[in-house]
């Protein structure tokens, strides 16, 4: 027996007037998903092809191979929904951070035992998403104590492994896209999204979270506190990279902005304006692996980065937001 | 052992001034945090038609907030990541102590008396290890006895069982650190349980969910008198999924999960804000403030009875003859039977958490 009471004047707000959003899904589907997911599995199956032909950790080729694959992940990593989470696929791609060290000691353990999962594909995608993706490549590529451990041939092999099974993950999330994405642009019954309010709303959550994890976690992390920064704690910092990841998840949060906001051109100008400046603060600062935190003139620079992330968190929460008929629940947007 | 009337009546004797209990703050049956019209947010008093029948200044925004057993004082939470808590005298507005969680904790919004209100019982978070910890603080002088370990990462809610010598504590299970905000580090890993320790912290039992269910964090608890416990869920998967958000567990046995139909659960957006028992125990609810619901269950059969659509619902407690809500829209309303009813609509937004005050003098 189930009743569902509708109580007039506990009634739900009415949501942001209906509009055909249609346009919208169907451009950031194409124009923003699609498009990048491919270029993905495309650059990890040059990563791939590289390490097979070449697996030492100093080769030219392969460390630029890595470098593009992992540029075109850090481009689609606020899309954190859908094909992305089956299976745990985005985890499994980028495991960071690893508060707990899990990545070091899965790889110590799988060269400890020259556990043969290397040499299968179907076994390897089962072991710790810890030991796998961009951020078990980097230390088996960059980091000095893995580059004794074990023998070379082994090394070799997980180098292969690890990146066989980014191009397999890459390769399915690229897929299930194709179906996904009509889901998106289509809600309804059979879709996962009921509503095209529903499906705006997931996509207005990846900008959103993308911005709160580039301001909160990539820089946030490594900034600790005045009295003790932690410039160990910064993304792919062996290789050099935390800072470029700062700017690229920029330049692709900009793009989604810009389309997630085409209806309102005052808002779409407001944040447009405002990834400008974050942008332009993150390529003023010659600072790649984001050492110089632990000085008080390179925090002050940063943390001027974070403050103009902040600003666009800002902006999208209290203008984009609400066109978007995100419910503006003083307990619903504040968690537990 | 001493009986709570015992005792009480051996502390009345004793003391010099008199105690003063909940009755003198206009005897209420609930404490609620609340963002009010002037824009302070406050700790309020209220009786079970949400009425209040008090209200007292907070620094900043609050979470959930505990009532001792008897004398009108409570420890009132800010939100994660808090690093303090206020003891409150309720009759004066006064604050007794603060509460400071040590270098490297921070609180996560929820604690609770011992039976006897000689002791206070807050969950932390010691954030460079990524481990939850029980604090142990004197309820006289609020000064920090000890600290256990909480049985898991990210202990949340936490409840008195009924026999006033065990805790439940929800492991929510995730790991965040101050420095990241409330970023989630460890979604991949996370492994909530149900953990219930002795008062010196000894581990009793723990219940974890089985793998599929692995990310379901565990975050809020009612007890019934007979020990039956019930938990709030939040999941943390894939959005596609509309996993069970309410279980109900006796020690030694396997938890129960209850949901509604897929098409009502499907609307929940995986997240439960609160759970109580209704007032004869056979009907227990969630609140789910993300999908605007209150959904309630017949406990003994598990069945789901009814959906309510309430927006901004959050806060949930026991009333003598049923369930009260709050909403972040400023509602307070009671559950009776068939159909909600508004008894109180104050201008300000109640925060996430209905306490109940246990009245004994």
């Amino acid at each position: 027996m189930r009743a569902l009471a509708l109580i007039p004047f506990l009634l739900l707000p009415v949501s942001a007037a209906s509009q055909d959003r249609t346009p919208i899904l169907t451009d950031v589907s194409e124009a923003h998903i699609l498009p990048r997911f491919s270029t993905l599995a495309e650059a990890t199956e040059a990563l791939t092809t590289t390490a097979r032909t070449d697996c030492d950790p100093a080769s030219a080729d392969l460390r630029a191979a890595y470098g593009t694959a992992f540029d075109n992940w850090i481009s689609v990593s606020h899309l954190r929904f859908g094909p992305t989470e089956t299976e745990d696929r985005a985890f499994a791609l980028a495991f960071w951070p690893d508060t707990k060290g899990f990545t070091p000691k899965a790889l110590s353990q799988l060269i400890a035992e020259e556990d043969a999962a290397v040499t299968n594909a179907e076994a390897f995608s089962h072991i710790s998403v810890a030991g796998r993706g961009f951020f078990a490549l980097e230390r088996m590529i960059y980091d000095p104590a893995f580059a004794e451990q074990g023998t070379a041939a082994y090394r070799c092999a997980l180098i292969q492994a690890i990146a066989s099974d980014i191009d397999a993950n890459a390769d399915a999330i690229a897929n299930d896209w194709q179906s996904y994405a009509l889901t998106l642009i289509q809600p309804g019954a059979k879709s996962p999204y009921r509503s095209a309010d529903e499906a705006m709303q997931e996509l207005f959550k990846s900008l959103s979270t993308g911005l709160q994890f580039t301001a909160d976690t990539r820089l946030g992390r490594p900034l600790g506190t005045f009295d003790r920064p932690r410039p160990k704690r910064a993304e792919a910092r062996r290789s050099e990279r935390s800072l470029r990841h700062v700017e690229l998840s920029l330049i692709a949060l900009r793009d989604l902005a810009a389309r997630l906001s085409a209806d309102h051109p005052d808002i779409a100008d407001d944040l447009d304006l405002s990834f400008g400046i974050a942008i332009t603060d993150a390529q003023s600062i010659d600072d790649p692996a984001l050492a110089g935190i632990a000085s008080p003139q390179g925090r002050f620079r940063v943390e001027a980065l974070q403050q103009s992330i902040n600003d666009i968190r800002m902006i999208a929460a209290s203008e984009l937001g609400p066109t978007l008929g995100i419910n503006a629940g003083f307990n619903s947007l504040d968690g537990d | 052992m001493t009986s709570r009337r015992h005792f009480l009546a051996g502390l009345a004797a004793t003391t010099l001034s008199p105690i003063r209990g909940w009755a003198s703050v206009g005897a209420p049956d609930f404490l609620a945090a609340g963002l009010f019209p002037d824009g302070s947010y406050r700790l309020a008093g209220l009786d079970a038609l949400g009425t209040i029948r008090f209200s007292l200044p907070l620094p900043a925004r609050g979470h959930a907030a505990a009532a001792h057993p008897f004398k009108a004082q409570a420890v009132a939470f800010a939100r994660r990541p808090g690093t303090f808590a206020m003891v409150i005298d309720c009759a004066t507005g006064s604050e007794l102590a603060v509460l400071q969680a040590p270098a490297g904790r921070h609180f996560y919004g929820h604690g609770t008396f011992s039976a006897d209100g000689e002791r206070f019982y807050a969950t932390e978070n010691d954030y460079e290890a990524g481990e939850g910890r029980i604090s142990v603080w004197d309820a006289n002088s609020f000064v920090r006895l000890g600290e256990f370990s909480s049985g898991g990462i990210g202990p949340h809610d936490m409840r008195l069982m009924p026999d006033g010598q065990t805790l439940v504590i929800a492991n929510g299970g995730i790991e965040t650190h101050p420095d990241s905000g409330r970023t989630k580090l460890n979604l991949p890993t996370m492994r909530p349980n149900l953990t219930y320790v002795d008062l010196s912290g000894t581990p009793l039992e723990q219940m974890e969910l089985p793998g599929a269910l692995r990310k379901n964090s565990i975050r809020h608890l009612a007890v019934r008198g007979d020990g039956l416990v019930a938990f709030a869920m939040q999941w943390q998967g894939p959005q596609i999924d509309h996993p069970p958000l309410l279980g109900l567990h006796r020690r030694g046995k396997k938890p129960r999960l209850l949901t509604a139909p897929e098409a009502d659960q499907a609307t929940l957006q995986a997240y439960a804000g609160s759970v109580a028992f209704a007032a004869d125990g056979r009907a227990v609810a969630i609140t789910c403030p993300r999908g605007n619901a209150l959904h309630r269950f017949d406990v003994t059969s598990g069945a789901f009875e009814a959906g309510f659509a309430l927006d901004d619902v959050c806060g949930l407690g026991t009333s003598a003859d049923g369930l009260v809500f709050t909403t972040g829209t400023g509602v307070f309303g009671t559950l009776i039977g068939a159909q909600p009813a508004v008894s109180a609509r104050p201008d300000c937004q109640w925060d996430n958490h209905l306490v109940p005050i246990h009245r004994h003098l």
